[in-house]
This record gives C-alpha cells, sequence and structure tokens, in this order.
C-alpha cells in the first residue's frame, strides 16, 4: 500500500463496512459522517475562495460605505434572516447526525446477558498484560490450540456472540479492539462489559489485535494482546 | 578597579559552577530502570499474581540476595549464588512441594552461563531464569564471565518471586494467586573501576540532553555577550552588568498592562518552543517503532508527553491568550491599567514560577508521567514519578492562582472601568471573547484546584480519595473535565475573538451580526459546562448521562457555525486586503473547521467509541489548538505587533512563514486522523510496523513544521530593528486600541477617549 493511497483511503474496514453490525455503505452512520464532513469542508473553503476572488480589494477601489473608522463603534450588519438559515441549517444537520448515532448506539449498548452470549469472558488487565478466562462453564472445543496461554492470547469462535466482563487490578486500562470497533475502559474496582459479533470479521490464522489504550504506565505502549477468531464445527 | 574585575569574574565563575552543579542533586527515586524489552522484564512477575495481591508492584517482604566477589577481574569466569527469602513462603514454607520461588536476572555487561539443571538461558536471551526442576528452590547459582574491561561497573537487575504453592492444585488459575515478588539491583564493579560521582546514573536520558544543551548553549552565550561588551565597549564588568540590569529592571518590577502583556506574550511563545521542542522529540521517537530504550525509554516518552501537553495548554496558550488580553483589554475599552495592577504583575509571575516546578521532575529523576489529564488511579499510586509527579501537580496548583488571580482583575476591569460611549455592547469582540472566557475560568478552575489538591493528599499523605478500596476511580475524571472541557474553550474563545476583529478590519467593513457573535460566544460558554462527559464515552459511567452530553456537544456545533458562516458572510460584500493577519485567519478558519467537523464526528457515541483515545483524537485537537489557538494568535502577533512596538513586521517573512506554516501543519497533522482509523492508541512510544511510512511522513513534516517558525521569530526581531514606521492605524482598524498612538503612551492613553456611534460620527461631520 503506497503512501498516497494510505492518506486517501482510511484503511480500518471495521469502520467502513460492518461497523457496530448495523446499516453499512452509504446509509451507514460511517458514511453519513463523512459525506456531511466533505460537504460542510467542501462549502466553508469555495465560500472563502469565492469571496477571494470577488471581493478583493483593488487600487482605486472606492471606500465602502460603513468603512471602519479608529474610535467609532461600526454600523451593524446583518440580517435576521440569513442568519436564522445558519443557525437552523447546522441544528438540522446535527440532529440527522445524532439521530443516525441513535441504531448503532442501541445496537452497541444492547450487551447479551452472560446466558444468551455464545461465548462470555472474563478479562482482567492489569500493569502490563490482558489475563482472559472463559466463563459460564464454556468447554474449549478442540479447534482452539492457537493460545498456548491465558495470558495476552485469546481465542474465540467465528460466527458467535461474545461478551467481555472487563475488570482492571490495579488502574484504568481501556480494551480496545481496533479492527472490530470495540472500546471499553478497564476501571478497577468496576465491572464494564461491552460485546461484539465475531461475525463482522473473517476467522483466519493470524491473531487480530487488543491494544491498551487508556494511559496505564511505563510500558502502557506493550500492553497488546492478540485474539483469534477460529472457525468451529459443531457450533 | 582590577580587583573588582577579579570579583566580576569569580561571580560569574561561580555561577557557571553552580548552575552546572545543580543536576547532581538528583536523585533515583524509581531506582535504575531495567531495560526493558519482554513483558516479563516488563511487568517482574506479575504474572505470577493474577486474582489477589498487589501484582503491580514489587512487595518489599520479598529479601533478595546476591552473593558476589568484592570486584571483578576482565575476562575472569565467577560463580554467583543468588537467594530469597522472606514472603509467602516463609509464612507457609512449602518443605516437600514444588513451586517455592523463581527468578530472572539479567547483567549489564559479561556473560550469564547456567552450570546445572536448575538455571537455564532462553534461545537468543541474555538473562537467566529458573527451570521448572529450579522452581522448588530458593538458592540458585551459576556462572558469570567478566567482560573484556575491568574499568566498568556491571549492574545486575534480579526479579525474585516468592510463591506460595498453590499452582499444585490443578483447578482453574489459583496457580498464580498470592505470589509475591521483588526486585533489586546490584552493582560489581571492575577491579581498575573509577567510580564516579553520580556515576551510577549512568549516561544521561534524551530530555536531559536537550535541558543541558540549552543550558550550556545559553551560559555560553551570556559569557560572549558580556564579554564582547567588556573588550568592545571596554566597560567594566561591574558597568556591563549595571548597564543590563538597568534595562531588566522595569521588566522585573513593572505593573503596567502593556509591559505585563508583553512579558506573558514573551514567555508563552518561550513555553510554546519548549513544548514544542518536547513535541519533535515526541515525534522523533514515533520516526519508526522502537523499543525501549532505542531512543526515549518508555519512562522518559511518557513524561515527555505529558510535560508537551501540559506545557502546551497551561504554560504556552493561556498565557498567550492572557498577555494580549493584558496588553489590549484596557486599550480597548479606554481604561489606563487594569484595576489591580499589583495583583496583576503577581499573577503573571505565577506563572515561569509554576513552570518551573512543573519542571523540577527533569532534574529529580523524571518528570510527572501521567498525562496532561493525570488520570487516578494512576496519578495517585505508587508508580507514577516521584518526585516528578508531585511537582506536577504543585506547578498546576500555582499556574491555576495564576489564571483565577488574573481573571477576577480582567472582569473586575471591564465591568466597571469603560470609558465613556463603552457599553458592553459596544465592546469589541475579543474584548467580548475575553469577559467570557473569564467566566469560564472563574467557574472551573475552583474544580480543578479542589481535584489537585485531594490529588496532592493522596500522594504525600496516603489519603485514599482517588484509589482506597471504596473510592471511585472515576471522580477525577469527573472533576477534572468539569474544568478540562471548560479550559479548551477558554483557548478557543478569545482566539474566535481575534478572528473576529482581524477578518472585519481587512474586510473593511463591520463584523457580520455583531450581537448574533457575542450570543454565539455566550451559548458555547454555557453548553461547555455540561458538555463535559464526552471525554468519558467508554469508562462505564451512566448511559444516560453520556446521552446526554452526547446531544449537548452535538448543539455546540450550532454556535460554532455561526461564528464560522458570520466571519465568511463579512468578507462577502467586503474589501479583503490580503496582509499576513488575514492570511493566518484565513487559514485558521479552514483548519478550525476541519478540527470541528472531527469534533463531531467524535461527539458521536458509537463512532467516538472506536476513535477515542487514537491518534484521531490528537488529529483532532491539535487541528483545534494549534489550527485554531495558535494560528490565529500568531495572526494577532501580526496585527498588534505595529501597535505594540510601532513597528511593521516584514510582508515577505510573513506570507513566507504562513506558506510553510499551514502547509506542514497540514502535512503532519492531517495523516494522523488515517493512522488513528487504523488503530493506533495515543500516548504509545511504538506502533504496529505497518503504520511506519506514514508516522515517518508525520515526523517529517512535524520537524519542517518546527523549523518554519523560526522563520517568525526572525520576522520579530528584524522587524522589531527593521521595520517600517507604523502609524497609529496601520491597518485602519475600528477600536479604541487604534485611536491611541504606536507604541501607547506610558498612561496608554493622554486623554481618556469617548467611543463615539457611526450615526453620533455622521451627524458630528454634517
Amino acid at each position: 500500500m503506497s503512501l498516497i493511497s494510505d492518506l486517501i483511503y482510511f484503511e480500518n474496514p471495521a469502520i467502513w463496512d460492518s461497523f457496530g453490525g448495523t446499516s453499512s455503505g452509504l446509509g451507514g452512520l460511517t458514511w453519513q459522517m463523512f459525506i456531511w464532513s466533505v460537504v460542510v469542508g467542501v462549502l466553508v473553503i469555495v465560500w472563502l475562495i469565492y469571496n477571494l476572488i470577488y471581493f478583493r480589494h483593488k487600487e482605486g477601489d472606492p471606500e465602502p460605505k460603513d468603512a471602519l473608522k479608529a474610535g467609532v463603534f461600526p454600523h451593524e450588519r446583518g440580517d435576521v434572516k440569513i442568519e436564522l438559515t445558519w443557525t437552523i441549517a447546522p441544528l438540522i444537520l446535527v440532529a440527522w447526525l445524532t439521530f443516525l448515532s441513535l441504531a448503532p448506539l442501541d445496537y452497541m449498548w444492547d450487551i447479551p446477558d452472560n446466558e444468551d452470549a455464545d461465548v462470555t469472558v472474563e478479562v482482567t488487565a492489569g500493569s502490563w498484560y490482558w489475563g482472559f478466562e472463559y466463563a459460564n462453564g464454556y468447554v474449549k472445543p478442540e479447534e482452539f490450540t492457537k493460545c498456548s496461554s491465558n495470558i495476552n492470547c485469546l481465542e474465540v469462535p467465528a460466527n458467535s456472540i461474545i461478551r467481555f466482563n472487563i475488570t482492571a487490578q490495579d488502574v484504568l486500562h481501556a480494551f480496545y479492539l481496533p479492527d472490530m470497533g470495540i472500546k471499553q475502559d478497564a476501571v478497577p474496582g468496576l465491572d464494564t462489559a461491552t460485546w461484539v459479533d465475531t461475525g463482522i470479521v473473517s476467522a483466519r490464522d493470524e491473531p487480530y489485535r487488543i491494544y491498551c489504550t487508556e494511559y496505564c504506565g511505563n510500558s502502557h505502549s506493550m500492553m497488546l494482546a492478540e485474539i483469534y477468531v477460529t472457525e468451529v464445527n459443531d457450533a | 578597579m582590577l580587583r573588582s574585575k577579579a570579583i566580576g569574574i569569580g561571580i560569574l565563575l561561580s555561577i557557571i559552577f553552580a548552575v552546572t552543579a545543580v543536576p547532581t542533586g538528583e536523585t533515583n527515586p524509581g531506582g535504575i530502570e531495567p531495560s526493558i524489552s519482554t513483558l516479563v522484564e516488563a511487568n517482574g512477575c506479575s504474572c505470577h499474581n493474577v486474582g489477589d495481591g498487589d501484582m503491580n508492584n514489587p512487595n518489599s517482604e520479598v529479601i533478595l540476595n546476591l552473593t558476589m566477589p568484592s570486584n571483578f577481574t576482565a575476562g575472569e569466569t565467577y560463580t554467583l549464588i543468588l537467594n530469597i527469602s522472606g514472603g509467602p513462603n516463609d509464612i507457609a514454607p512449602m518443605v516437600e512441594g514444588p513451586n517455592m520461588g523463581g527468578f530472572m536476572l539479567k547483567a549489564s555487561s559479561g556473560v550469564l552461563t547456567p552450570i546445572n539443571d536448575n538455571v537455564w538461558k532462553p534461545a537468543d536471551a541474555s538473562y537467566l531464569t529458573h527451570t521448572e526442576d529450579g522452581n522448588n528452590l530458593r538458592e540458585w547459582s551459576f556462572n558469570w564471565t567478566a567482560p573484556d574491561s575491568d574499568s566498568i561497573v556491571t549492574s545486575f537487575m534480579v526479579y525474585g518471586n516468592s510463591v506460595n504453592g498453590n499452582a499444585k492444585d490443578p483447578t482453574d488459575n489459583a496457580g498464580n494467586s498470592g505470589d509475591y515478588w521483588n526486585s533489586a539491583t546490584f552493582a560489581l564493579a571492575g577491579k581498575n573501576a573509577q567510580i564516579a560521582e553520580g556515576g551510577a546514573h549512568g549516561e544521561l536520558s534524551g530530555p536531559k540532553k536537550v535541558v543541558y544543551g540549552f543550558g550550556i548553549v545559553f551560559i555560553t552565550l551570556a559569557v560572549v555577550v558580556v564579554g564582547y561588551r567588556m573588550v568592545d565597549q571596554d566597560e567594566s564588568f561591574e558597568e556591563v552588568m549595571k548597564s543590563y540590569w538597568k534595562w531588566i529592571y522595569p521588566w522585573l518590577t513593572t505593573t503596567d498592562h502593556k509591559y505585563i502583556g508583553t512579558l506573558y506574550i514573551v514567555t508563552g511563545f518561550a513555553w510554546f518552543f519548549i513544548g514544542g521542542v518536547l513535541g519533535l522529540l515526541i515525534r522523533w521517537q514515533l520516526f519508526e517503532p522502537r523499543v525501549d530504550g532505542d531512543f526515549l525509554t518508555y519512562q522518559e516518552y511518557n513524561s515527555t508527553f505529558t510535560m508537551h501537553g501540559t506545557t502546551m495548554i497551561f504554560m504556552a496558550a493561556m498565557p498567550i491568550i492572557f498577555g494580549f488580553a493584558n496588553y489590549l483589554i484596557p486599550l480597548q475599552i479606554g481604561a489606563r491599567d487594569l484595576a489591580f495592577p499589583r495583583l496583576n504583575s503577581f499573577g503573571y509571575w505565577l506563572l515561569p514560577t509554576g513552570g518551573i516546578v512543573l519542571y523540577m521532575g527533569y532534574f529529580t529523576g523524571g518528570a510527572g508521567d501521567v498525562g496532561w489529564t493525570g488520570y487516578a488511579p494512576y496519578s495517585s499510586g505508587a508508580s507514577a514519578t516521584r518526585p516528578g509527579t508531585d511537582f506536577w501537580v504543585a506547578g498546576q496548583l500555582m499556574l491555576g492562582a495564576s489564571s483565577t488571580l488574573t481573571a477576577v482583575n480582567f472582569l473586575v476591569t471591564m465591568l466597571r472601568m469603560r470609558a465613556p460611549g463603552v457599553t458592553l455592547m459596544k465592546m469589541p469582540l475579543f474584548a467580548w471573547s475575553i469577559l467570557v472566557t473569564v467566566f469560564l475560568l472563574l467557574l472551573s478552575i475552583p474544580v480543578f484546584t479542589v481535584a489537585l489538591i485531594l490529588l496532592m493528599a493522596d500522594r504525600t499523605f496516603g489519603s485514599l480519595y482517588f484509589s482506597g478500596p471504596d473510592s471511585d476511580p472515576i471522580l477525577w475524571q469527573h472533576l477534572f473535565w468539569y474544568f478540562g472541557h471548560p479550559e479548551v474553550y477558554i483557548v478557543i474563545l478569545p482566539a474566535f475573538g481575534v478572528l473576529s476583529e482581524i477578518i472585519s478590519t481587512f474586510s473593511r467593513r463591520p463584523i457580520f451580526g455583531y450581537t448574533s457573535m457575542v450570543y454565539a460566544m455566550a451559548t458555547i460558554g454555557i453548553i461547555s459546562f455540561v458538555v463535559y462527559g464526552h471525554h468519558m464515552f467508554t469508562t462505564g459511567a451512566d448511559p444516560l448521562f453520556r446521552f446526554i452530553v452526547m446531544l449537548t456537544t452535538m448543539l455546540v456545533a450550532v454556535p460554532t457555525g455561526i461564528k464560522i458562516f458570520n466571519w465568511l458572510a463579512t468578507m462577502t460584500g467586503g474589501s479583503v486586503v490580503l496582509n499576513t493577519p488575514m492570511m493566518f485567519s484565513l487559514g485558521t478558519i479552514i483548519t478550525f473547521t476541519i478540527g470541528g467537523i472531527t469534533g463531531i464526528i467524535l461527539a458521536s457515541i458509537p463512532l467516538d467509541i472506536a476513535f477515542h483515545d487514537t491518534y484521531f483524537v490528537v488529529a483532532h485537537f491539535h487541528y483545534v489548538l494549534i489550527g485554531g489557538t495558535m494560528f490565529s494568535f500568531i495572526a494577532g502577533v501580526y496585527y498588534w505587533f505595529p501597535k505594540m512596538t510601532g513597528k511593521m513586521m516584514n510582508e515577505r517573512l510573513g506570507i513566507i512563514h504562513f506558506a510553510t506554516t499551514f502547509i506542514t501543519f497540514n502535512a503532519a497533522f492531517y495523516p494522523m486522523h488515517n493512522v488513528g482509523i487504523s488503530g493506533m492508541p495515543r500516548r504509545y512510544a511504538t506502533y504496529d510496523a505497518s503504520l511506519t511510512e506514514l508516522n515517518q511522513f508525520i515526523s517529517i513534516f512535524a520537524i519542517l513544521f518546527g523549523l518554519a517558525q523560526l522563520i517568525f521569530v526572525y520576522n520579530v526581531f528584524y522587524s522589531y530593528r527593521n521595520g517600517e514606521k507604523a502609524g497609529d492605524n496601520p491597518w485602519n482598524g475600528w477600536s479604541l486600541e487604534w485611536a491611541t498612538s504606536s507604541p501607547p503612551p506610558e498612561n496608554s492613553f493622554i486623554e481618556i477617549p469617548t467611543l463615539l456611534d457611526a450615526e453620533e460620527e455622521a451627524k458630528k461631520s454634517e
């Protein structure tokens, strides 16, 4: 991947394609945000350039009637209708974007109960490692062979609902799966939870990444773990 | 005469000696850092403590001892013995059982070799650790071959683990619980080693080198300048010092708002330079995915981004804003000075003092490493640098006091000391932005001060506000962001004020929608207190709280949008003159709009969950803080420099400065969005190798961005000496500062001016 295409295409399939498991593509939140960002950005830049082309001061231009004078408070310029337009238009736009955020938000916050999830994983964050344990007496299928320990390595079945119960031992950490768009702080003395549908990523031999994204001290940048998504037959 | 010269030189020498001697008073509170390259080395034996116990920290009950000769000869092989006592194994000795203890040992030089089955050396590793056989022991022996030179000191870094033996129980994970570990360092000197003072601390670290480097440059310059004058002007040392003293004395004792304003601005830009150097250290660390200690150690990296953030917000942006406010508010409202000039002076002097306190950490074993947000319980715990983080807290308290005093001063001045004709709704928009800002300051800083005092109590008196068993670790975030979010509007609102002034002046027409601009700023100020929760979307705080905060955050876009559209409308139908201040202002509109748009993206909780604490956020706040605040205040320097000095700034240098700054800024910070979306977390000292290319691109342009600012520095000095003479009103502005001379007289206005209305003015001239 060359540098140029890196710059143009924000590469992270999780964000673009199957973000949050709700409507993807042009109707999805990410694309709508992107489209409206470009619309607003282009509007501002085009208007700016238009001003610079058509309203530049040239030699010999007459002074505007209400030109500024030191020590004189200038005439109020303005137009209520125009100002109301650009008060209400952004209001409608952000209302629309907020509305679009509701469905994925509802989806994300609707965390399945321990019993309803296919697999529940107890995640323990410590400085600086991740500990994983299957809960609810989940029996590890025989296909799971990639992790040699339950520290910094987790294997989960493909096309399943995985619930993570997260807690921390010492300071704040954050459980981040960049390829699946999931992030949840790990707080000492508090149990937080998040979940993911592994159907949004493909089963493969290489691991997906797990990062710690809440600053937790010296080796914060080395608090990495791996999550393998493996096809399981009898499921 | 000769005698006084000798005394003078003696004093100079002793100052130089004192300056160089200070750093040797260093302590090493964290002990000598091990080089951390693998997880085991990073964590000690913490994987043995899953379940309970204080696994993060070593336990002092565990005592390690290494038996070794008194010194070593080059190339010789010695047998060393390591033993462990104390810890859970002492309390419940497992006489027959396996799993009594374990260790890991590495040497800074020489070669370690196992001599029996109890000890082994992993392939490709340089350290030793126990085998499964050696698990049952509390004492291990092994060989160490000394390095080729015996004029050095070898240090042995040992991790020892005292184990309670419950690993025999194969159910679940109990094997690791209740075990304690400790680490220790042993130094073994070679026969011919010179044990120098402070030699045990080893080489200077990266940031220290920079600090010392600048110190040396500064002292050399001082000696050269003083010496040159002594030789060239044939003045005695005393005379030289006297003439400098005469020059510096008014600056040290002034209560004049113009002098203090200048001091603030200069101090702010000086800290901006230091913070910028720290930022470039960060970028150099991220030039390629480095491991610990390649350039900066992780500890140093953490201190670097902490000090970078703290410096830029509290010691660069805020002082620059206060500087302009100090200089301009009395002039704009037609007052001779601020209401409390001595309070103003006190407020200023707290700033460099607080800054120095913050930086003291660098001389005491590592500056604060808690991030500019200082999240508890890490910041209240033992693992944050000590006393670096204590200095960080103390310095922040002083800076907070400075801001509060200044805010009170401005509030009183603006409400009570306006010249005739200057009603509230006829104040220039810059004055309005400062008025809103001081309200925000007065309402938010006390909360931060309280939080800092609680944190300081936790750190120094052992109270448990943030890290006790019954305390709430999220509490700090509520307190901090209740202050922290208004704080970011505190630094952006005055920038809006500056932009409004410049855009109106250079369009040569009144601002479009003055009234709605004022209301928009006031609205932003009010909303800023109810949006802070958007920094906490991933914490697990109450969902209703997070949801409401998402709505209010989205609302901020409305008044901000009004401002941007009003600026553009001001230009439409105007007569736009494109000088450097205007160019920077228009550049700001573009970069700030981008920063504002990413702000909306981050306000949507589902997207924020993906982007929170990644480089996307870093890109966002650099776009609003550099692309918004710094750009508009650089525009402010170009705009008000003629008023402050009576000289115009060089236009050609200004245009070059703008072009290079704008291009390198966008090239450096725009790709951070991409890096962030690809999942690179912020505050990481290293990253996934697949992002190397983009990070190198960013680093190169960040360095160029830094270099481009040197043009600005040069322009300021050059124009100060050689600039064309500026009249009283070089840009044809309307507000009262343009009605006085450039630079303003000692008392700011010879005669208190009266602000006329456009209608009154028209009648008068008829």
